[in-house]
C-alpha cells in the first residue's frame, strides 16, 4: 500500500513536470509565499529551510545536487578525489561574478570557510565544514589559518579532510558553504543579513520585514540570466490566508492549509493545480532508551508500535497526503528498503507482547507523559496515539511545550516519550541512521532517542566508510532492520508535500528535498511563466 | 499641570527600571535555551556552549542583568539572538504599521462605539438598544481569528472589494478589514461603556435642571450628558488604545500586517531576550503615556480635578 501511493505521488509530479516541456518565455515576477520572515541571509546563519529557499537563489557553492539528488557541479565546474579520499581538488568555472561585479575565485572559497569555522561568526552550521583538516585548531584559535584549504591558483582549490568522509560533497551542498565576498562580509559584519551579495541567478533588491522581500534576475549570471524577472516573497504566515490568495491568483504556488485538502481534492478546478511528491522525512515518537520502562524492554516498545493504526493517522488527521511509516527511511532515499515490513496495526499483538513485556493489560505500567512541540496536527495525533494506548490499558498524559523549552528537554534526555520529525540535510541514509542512531550522536547531535547498539555502531561505521554504494546499501539496510526490531521509535509516516502550482508555472524540477512550500532546491532560474 | 506632567515623567524611570528587572528575570528563569532554539533540530553541544559563552547567557543573573542595563543606559537595546539585527531598528521599522493599525482601529471603535452607545442609551429597551447590545456582544465575544477569517473570505475573495493580506503600499484599503477585525473587541466596550454611562447621567439633577431651563435636548446631550459621561469612556479608550498597539499578534498574523506583536510573538518562541526585552520596554512606554494623556484629558471633563492642588 506504500509503495504504490509513492508511486502515485512520483506520477503525479512527472506527470505536472512533462506538462511544461514548451519554449520557455522570459519575463515576469514569481510571486512566493513563505510562512516566517526568513531569520537571516547570511549562508554561515542559516539553519531553517525558509531563510535556505530566498538564500539558494542569491548564493552558489561549490557542487549542488541535480534532479536525480546526485552531486553536480555548481560554481566548481570539476573535481578530483585523491586515492586515499582525503583530498579533493575542485576547479572553478572562470568568469562568475558577484552581484558587486567582483570575480569570485579560489580564495573566496577559503575566506568563506574559515569565515565560517571562525568563532566570531557564530555559525550554528561549523559541523559542515570542520573536517577540514587543522579545522579545529583554527577554531580553537590555535591556528591563524585552516591547514586543509589551500588555494593552488585563482581557480583551483584544495580541500584536505583530517580523516576520509565519504559524504563530503553532500556537506558542501549545505547552505553555509556558499561563497560570500569576504569585504562585503566585512563592511557590513552583523549586517550582512540585510546587504546579501552572491554569485547566484537572482541578487538582493529589497525586504520589508515581515512583509515582502524582493530579488531580482542577474544578468550576469554564469549560467545565463534566469527567465523571471523577479521574484517576490511574500511573508505570510496564516495557511487561510496564503491559501486564499492563491485562489485569488496573487500566488503562483501553495501549500494547502491542515483541514483544506479534502475541499481542495474535490474542487474541479484546484484539484488539477495540486502537485504532491514524496518528502525525504520520516515523523516518529521517540522513546527514552536511557530511562524506564522503555530501557531494555524492547517487547513493550514493540508493544507500543503494533498498538498504533499508521494508516488511521495518514487517513484521518493527515487526510491521506502522507506515507504511513515502516522504518526510518523514507521511500525515495537510496538504499530504502522495500521489504522492510515494520510494525502493523495488531491490537492482539500488542497486547501480547505488553504482558511479555511485564505489563499485562497494563497493569504495573507507570503514569508517562508524550511529550511534542506546540502544533495542532501534533497535538491530534498525539490524541489519537494516547487512545490506541488506552485501549492496551496504557494512560499517557500528554504535553506541549513551545520549541524552544520543547528542543531542550529533548536534548537533556527530559523525556520518556516525545515526538520528532526528521528531514533530510543531505539524501543519503548516513543522515538519517548515523546522525539519528549512532550512540556517539546521542543527544542534541540528533540521537535524541538514546538508543545505543554497539553492533549497530560497528556496522554504521563500516557501512559510512566504504565507498562501494552496494556494499554500503547492503549494511544500512542491516543497520536498519536491526533498529526497526529494537523499536527505539514509534514508526508513525514518511513527510510528502503536497503544494498548488498555477497552470502558468513552468519549469517546475522538484525534488524529495524541496518542502512542500519553500521550494528549496528548486531552481527559480529554470521557472518560467506561461502568460 | 506642567507641575504635575513632570512628576509623571519622573515616575517613568522606576517604572521602565521595574519592567526590565520582572521581565529579564522571567525571561532568565524560563525553560528553554536561545541558542539551542537558534541551532534549529540538531546542534554541535561545543558550538552552543561557545556561542552561549560569547553572548554572556553562562553568566550569573545579576551579571547579565547590569550588563543589559548598562547598555541601555547608553541607548543600546542590543542585538538580536537569532537574526542577529539591532532590536532598535527592528522596533523602528515595524513601529509604523502597528500604529497605523491601532490607530484606524481605535478611530473606528471610538466612532462606532461611541454613536452606537449614544443611540442605545437614548433609546433604552428599544430594538436599537437591543440591537446594540447584541452586536457589541458580538465583537466583545468573537475571537480575531474567526472575525479575521471570515471578514477575508467574505470581503476580500468572495467580493473581492478588498485585498486579502499585507501591507501593500501603504493604502487603505489594505487597512480596512485588518482594523475592523482588532477594533471590534474594543468598540464593544467603548458602546457597552458609553451606553451605562449615559443613561447614568441623563437621571442626575443637573439633566433635569437643564431641561427646566428649556435647552434644546441635542444641547442638553452633548454640552452636559456626554461630558459627563466621558469620564469612564476616556478611561477605557486609553487602555483600549494601549492594548491595540500591543495586542494584535493574531490579527497581524492573519492579515500578514508586519507589526510589532507579530515580532515579539516570535521573539518570545524564539527565547530572543533583547528583542522581547526591547519589546516590552516600547509596550510598557505606551502604557504610562496612555494613562497620563488619560489623566490629562480628566482635567478637561471635569474641572474639579485638579492635579496641582495640595490635598
Amino acid at each position: 500500500m506504500p509503495m504504490r501511493r509513492v508511486v502515485i505521488l512520483l506520477l503525479s509530479c512527472c506527470l505536472f513536470g512533462l506538462s511544461a516541456a514548451a519554449a520557455p518565455k522570459t519575463g515576469g515576477t514569481y510571486r512566493f509565499p513563505l510562512a516566517t520572515d526568513p531569520p537571516t541571509l547570511d549562508p554561515a546563519q542559516i539553519t531553517d529551510t525558509t531563510s535556505h529557499s530566498v538564500a539558494s537563489e542569491i548564493f552558489n557553492g561549490l557542487v549542488t545536487y541535480d534532479e536525480k539528488l546526485k552531486i553536480t557541479p555548481d560554481l566548481a565546474e570539476r573535481w578530483e578525489v585523491s586515492p586515499d579520499k582525503r583530498t579533493y581538488t575542485f576547479y572553478l568555472k572562470k568568469g562568475v561574478k558577484f552581484h558587486h561585479g567582483r570575480e569570485c575565485t579560489a580564495h573566496d572559497f577559503r575566506d568563506t570557510f574559515e569565515r565560517v569555522l571562525n568563532p566570531a561568526t557564530h555559525s550554528p552550521r561549523t559541523g559542515f565544514i570542520d573536517r577540514l583538516k587543522g579545522a579545529k585548531a583554527y577554531m580553537q584559535g590555535q591556528a591563524d589559518h585552516v591547514e586543509g584549504i589551500t588555494v593552488v591558483d585563482d581557480h583551483t582549490l584544495q580541500l584536505t579532510l583530517a580523516q576520509p568522509f565519504n559524504l563530503f560533497l553532500h556537506l558542501l551542498t549545505y547552505t553555509s558553504n556558499y561563497v560570500v565576498p569576504k569585504e562585503v562580509a566585512e563592511q557590513y559584519g552583523k549586517d550582512f543579513t540585510s546587504h546579501p551579495v552572491g554569485t547566484g541567478p537572482f541578487r538582493f533588491v529589497s525586504w520589508k520585514h515581515d512583509d515582502h522581500l524582493i530579488l531580482e534576475a542577474n544578468h550576469a549570471y554564469v549560467a545565463g540570466r534566469p527567465y523571471l524577472d523577479r521574484i517576490h516573497y511574500r511573508i505570510l504566515p496564516e495557511e487561510v490566508t496564503r491559501l486564499e490568495e492563491f485562489k485569488a491568483g496573487n500566488l503562483e504556488h501553495s501549500d494547502i492549509a491542515t483541514g483544506q485538502f479534502a475541499s481542495v481534492k474535490n474542487d474541479p478546478k484546484l484539484s488539477k493545480l495540486i502537485v504532491s511528491y514524496p518528502n525525504l522525512g520520516t515523523y516518529a515518537l521517540r522513546f527514552n532508551m536511557e530511562k524506564a520502562p522503555f530501557k531494555g524492554n524492547r517487547k513493550l516498545r514493540q508493544a507500543f508500535n503494533y498498538a498504533i493504526d499508521r494508516q488511521a493517522i495518514a487517513d484521518i488527521i493527515l487526510e491521506g497526503r502522507v506515507i504511513p511509516a515502516t522504518g526510518v527511511l523514507p521511500p525515495t532515499m537510496p538504499g530504502y528498503n522495500p521489504q522492510l515490513q515494520g510494525y502493523h496495526y495488531d491490537p492482539q499483538r500488542a497486547q501480547q507482547l505488553l504482558a511479555e513485556a511485564g505489563y499485562p493489560k497494563g497493569v504495573g505500567f507507570p503514569q508517562i507523559d508524550l511529550y511534542f512541540n506546540t502544533s495542532d496536527t501534533h497535538q491530534k495525533i498525539a490524541e489519537l496515539v494516547q487512545a490506541y494506548l488506552q485501549q492496551l490499558g496504557i494512560q499517557i498524559g500528554l504535553r506541549t511545550l513551545d520549541w524552544a523549552a520543547y528542543i531542550k528537554l529533548v536534548d537533556d534526555g527530559g523525556t520518556l516519550l516525545h515526538r520528532m520529525g526528521w528531514i533530510a540535510d543531505y539524501p543519503d541514509p548516513e543522515n538519517f541512521l548515523t546522525v539519528l542512531h549512532h550512540s556517539r550522536n546521542i543527544g542534541p547531535a540528533g540521537n535524541s532517542a538514546r538508543y545505543s547498539n554497539p553492533k549497530v555502531d560497528a556496522l554504521l561505521d563500516r557501512a559510512d566508510a566504504t565507498d562501494d554504494w552496494d556494499e554500503r546499501k547492503r549494511l544500512y539496510q542491516e543497520v536498519e532492520r536491526i533498529i526497526v526490531d529494537d523499536a527505539p521509535w514509534i514508526y508513525v509516516y514518511y513527510y510528502s508535500a503536497n503544494t498548488l502550482f498555477q497552470p502558468s508555472v513552468k519549469g517546475l524540477r522538484l525534488t524529495g528535498m524541496d518542502p512542500q512550500m519553500d521550494i528549496g532546491l528548486q531552481p527559480m532560474r529554470l521557472i518560467w511563466l506561461d502568460q | 499641570m506642567l507641575r504635575f506632567m513632570v512628576r509623571r515623567l519622573f515616575t517613568l524611570i522606576p517604572v521602565m527600571f521595574g519592567v526590565t528587572l520582572v521581565i529579564f528575570f522571567l525571561s532568565y528563569i524560563s525553560l528553554g535555551d536561545p541558542v539551542r532554539a537558534m541551532m534549529g533540530q540538531r546542534g554541535d553541544p561545543e558550538v552552543i556552549a561557545q556561542i552561549r559563552q560569547d553572548y554572556g547567557l553562562d553568566l550569573p543573573f545579576y551579571q547579565q542583568y547590569t550588563r543589559y542595563l548598562g547598555n541601555l543606559l547608553q541607548g543600546d537595546l542590543g542585538r538580536s539572538y537569532r537574526l542577529q539585527r539591532r532590536v532598535s531598528e527592528m522596533i523602528i521599522e515595524r513601529l509604523p504599521a502597528t500604529l497605523r493599525l491601532a490607530t484606524a482601529a481605535m478611530l473606528l471603535a471610538v466612532v462606532c462605539g461611541c454613536t452606537a452607545g449614544i443611540l442605545a442609551a437614548l433609546r433604552p429597551s428599544s430594538w436599537i438598544d437591543h440591537l446594540v447590545m447584541v452586536v457589541s456582544l458580538f465583537g466583545i465575544s468573537t475571537p480575531v481569528f474567526w472575525s479575521g477569517l471570515m471578514l477575508i473570505l467574505l470581503f476580500a475573495s468572495q467580493w473581492r472589494w478588498f485585498p486579502i493580506s499585507g501591507y501593500g503600499d501603504g493604502g487603505l484599503w489594505h487597512l480596512i478589514l485588518p482594523a475592523i477585525t482588532l477594533g471590534a473587541l474594543q468598540t464593544g466596550y467603548i458602546a457597552r461603556m458609553t451606553r451605562s454611562s449615559l443613561r447614568d447621567v441623563m437621571h442626575q439633577d443637573y439633566m433635569q435642571t437643564a431641561r427646566a431651563k428649556g435647552l434644546r435636548e441635542h444641547i442638553i446631550i452633548c454640552k452636559h450628558g456626554l461630558k459627563n459621561a466621558a469620564i469612564p469612556v476616556v478611561t477605557v479608550m486609553g487602555i483600549s488604545f494601549a492594548d491595540l498597539l500591543t495586542g494584535a499578534p493574531l490579527t497581524e498574523t492573519i492579515f500578514a500586517w508586519p507589526g510589532i506583536g507579530r515580532m515579539m510573538v516570535s521573539a518570545v518562541g524564539n527565547r530572543d531576550f533583547p528583542v522581547v526585552m526591547g519589546c516590552t520596554l516600547v509596550f510598557a512606554l505606551v502604557y504610562v503615556m496612555a494613562n497620563l494623556v488619560v489623566d490629562m484629558l480628566y482635567t478637561w471633563l471635569d474641572p474639579r480635578i485638579r492635579y496641582d492642588q495640595k490635598a
